[in-house]
């Protein structure tokens, strides 16, 4: 299972957060360190500014001022600014006093362009220096005669100061970070719980549906419109599952009407012959009257059966090359002498030649069952005739009959099983209106489909349409 | 007693038709429900058999237009269906039994005679005329100890008397409830069955049991 959407959320919007607030904190950490320290170092580069110009040369001596050497910053002793001068061969030309035997370093750098240096003394001390090379002022002796000399100055403070300031920034920066993040997480949690309460609320009704009862929809009032089609289709669902539900219970429903009145044929025949002695012929009639009925109802069962199983797709197909012009002829064969006797023409206009790939045994009982009804439902010297079509890639064979009364809509529904059309009910019985809907699946087994129309002039016409070859 | 049975399926018509002329009862047959209406219209039917799958009117419109037209007749629904909300739904129509397909002959013919005898007011299985006994159930008839043998249209004939016993009943209306629709139209073969009954029942010496109302028809029993 992937983690829940609660915690893909939250991990979402606090990471988010993290890392906004890591770019926010470095940002001005970064800031306020770089101006800190280009404070600092302004003070350092102005002290050694104003020593540069204390210097003076004058030949090999070199000196510094003795009013600048008593500058209250490199005097005190707490918080010492130091120096240290050197001459252009590197020898010492005069340090602070404060420095006693230690040196500082000598660092490159230019009046226009000092460099900055942080240095580790002992004992944990911090500090920043600078490096300043300038040329000094000449003696006015010197000023004719001699090149200035390039001397090196750097200047040296105590910077722990400015460290521990930006440490203090650090853990409150640190501090408030953490403090925001458990914040956002609180705000997240509750948030998303919040806005995932409609899925809550959604799944809730769909686990109080019970297959006894589908007519139950997701009412879910105010649901935010992301989730408005999830509920339309979650009620969809539910509709199209009641509608098959309700199907399965009907055709049950008419499995068991449709048997049961059979069965009470059968009882009555039986328990009213036996109810007093009889001759022989009325019990002869009476088992044969049970017989025919018996015939039906097994018909009506092997149906039923053939249904199930092309339902449940468990029938196998044999294909084969296969002449619809012979089959039709070998399938009117048993109607043949009924529909004589009702003085019923029968035409079959199929060219001899035409050949389609397809099951015999499944087509011949499509055949049948269209050919029985059109002999049953066609008007007496009525008319049966059966055509074929070709296109590219299907045939179309059309069983058509004269004499047919049912209306279009009625007509619609003559696939569904248990369904006869209503003059045809007053019958003996012996169509249980299961003959159409095994056609239609029959036919879609076979990879086709099947309509049934009626024109005006009642020609009813049953279309199958076919593959023509194997699909 | 006359019937009306309405019922589509021929073999259960034929044979439950069949069975019921056997006990003694008049039965009128149709498989069409609007058919069966006109029927109901036409005559006054002890019982109306009506299966409720019918072509041409299903049986509940055709009880509920029964009804509508203030028709009293008791009707016994015989059908497959057999949900609790279909029983319902026909009792509640003005169906007075029900009776679930398939079912026994016997209990068929039991609950039309619980009917006929509604239809008459009539509790007690056996009726009682003077020292003349009926019992409905088994449709026997004793003259005090003796058991009298009756023909089943002689039987018919002195239980529709027996059940109106003190009423004096007309020709027409004996037609109408012993006869059915196939039988020779003739008043006179009401009286013709008279005579027989009288011939059998009533017993030289002892004051007649059936009663002869000029112009009106007869009275079984004591005359009101």
């Amino acid at each position: 299972m992937k983690p829940s959407l609660q915690i893909r959320l939250v991990v979402g919007v606090v990471s988010a957060v993290l890392l906004l607030l890591t770019v926010f904190s470095v940002g001005i950490y970064s800031v306020i360190r770089s101006a800190l320290l280009s404070q600092f170092d302004a003070s350092l580069v102005s002290i050694a500014q104003i020593l540069a110009g204390s210097v003076e040369v004058d030949g090999d001596q070199i000196e510094l001022e003795i009013e600048v050497q008593q500058m209250p910053e490199l005097q005190d002793r707490n918080k010492p600014t130091y120096y240290q001068l050197w001459r252009h061969d590197g020898t010492v030309a005069a340090k602070s006093p404060l420095l006693e035997s230690s040196n500082l370093p000598r660092l490159a750098g230019s009046p226009e362009k000092p460099t900055f240096k942080t240095l580790r003394a002992g004992a944990g001390r911090v500090e920043r220096a600078a490096g300043y090379g300038f040329t000094p002022r000449l003696s006015d002796n010197d000023r004719k005669t001699a090149e200035p000399p390039r001397l090196m100055l750097t200047v040296a403070r105590d910077s722990a100061a400015i460290l521990s300031q930006l440490r203090f920034l650090r853990w409150v920066l640190f501090l408030a970070s953490g403090a925001v993040i458990l914040l956002s997480i609180l705000v997240a949690l509750l948030t998303v719980r919040q806005g995932l309460r409609p899925l809550t609320a959604i799944a809730g009704e769909i686990a109080a549906v019970r297959e006894t009862d589908l007519a139950t929809r997701i009412a879910a009032e105010d649901v935010p419109g992301e989730l408005l089609p999830i509920k339309e289709r979650l009620n969809d669902l539910l509709s199209r599952l009641e509608a098959a539900f309700n199907r399965e219970r009907r055709f049950t429903a008419d499995v068991a009407h449709e048997l049961r009145t059979p069965l009470a044929g059968i009882r009555s025949t039986i328990e009213v012959t036996l109810s007093r002695g009889r001759d022989q012929k009325e019990y002869k009639t009476a088992l044969s009257d049970c017989l025919a009925i018996i015939e039906n109802m097994q018909t009506m069962v092997n149906n039923l059966l053939m249904i199930a199983r092309l339902d449940a797709c468990q029938a196998a197909l044999r294909r084969e090359q296969v002449h619809p012009a012979e089959l039709v002829s070998s399938c009117w064969r048993p109607f043949s002498e009924k529909a004589k006797l009702r003085r019923i023409a029968f035409d079959n206009r199929i060219q001899t030649d035409a050949v389609i790939n397809s099951d015999p045994q499944k087509l011949s009982m499509v055949l049948s069952n269209l050919l029985g009804n059109a002999v049953e439902y066609a008007n007496d010297a009525g008319q049966i005739w059966v055509t074929t079509h070709h296109s590219d890639d299907s045939i179309e064979i059309a069983v058509a009959n004269t004499g047919c009364r049912l209306t279009s809509d009625e007509v619609a529904r003559a696939f569904d099983c248990f369904w006869r059309g209503d003059s045809s009910r007053a019958g003996t019985g012996t169509h249980c209106g299961l003959g159409l809907a095994l056609v239609q699946r029959l036919v879609g087994a076979l990879g086709g489909s099947a309509a049934a129309e009626v024109q005006l002039g009642g020609v009813f016409t049953v279309r199958l349409t076919l593959p023509a070859s194997a699909p | 007693m006359r019937l009306l049975l309405i019922e589509d399926y021929r073999p259960l018509q034929q044979s439950l038709a069949k069975g019921l002329r056997e006990a003694g009862f008049a039965v009128d047959t149709t498989g069409d429900g609007q058919e069966g209406l006109w029927f109901a219209m036409g005559n006054d039917y002890d019982v109306i058999i009506l299966d409720l799958m019918l072509p041409g009117m299903d049986g509940l419109s055709l009880l509920k237009k029964l009804r509508a037209e203030g028709r009293q007749n008791h009707v016994l629904i015989l059908t497959a269906k057999d949900t609790l909300e279909d029983r319902i739904k026909g009792l509640n129509l003005g169906a007075d039994d029900y009776l679930v397909k398939p079912f026994s002959f016997e209990e068929l013919l039991a609950r039309v005679r619980a009917l006929l005898r509604r239809s008459y007011r009539e509790k007690n299985p056996e009726i009682k005329v003077q020292n003349l006994r009926i019992d409905l159930t088994t449709q026997r008839v004793w003259h005090g100890r003796d058991e009298i043998r009756l023909t089943p249209r002689e039987y018919a004939l002195l239980e529709y008397l027996a059940l109106r016993a003190g009423q004096t009943v007309s020709r027409t209306d004996i037609w109408e409830h012993v006869y059915e629709f196939k039988s020779a139209a003739s008043s006179n073969v009401v009286d013709v069955y008279i005579g027989y009954l009288r011939k059998k029942i009533e017993q030289p010496g002892k004051p007649p049991l059936i009663h002869t109302v000029r112009g009106r028809g007869y009275t079984l029993g004591v005359q009101p």
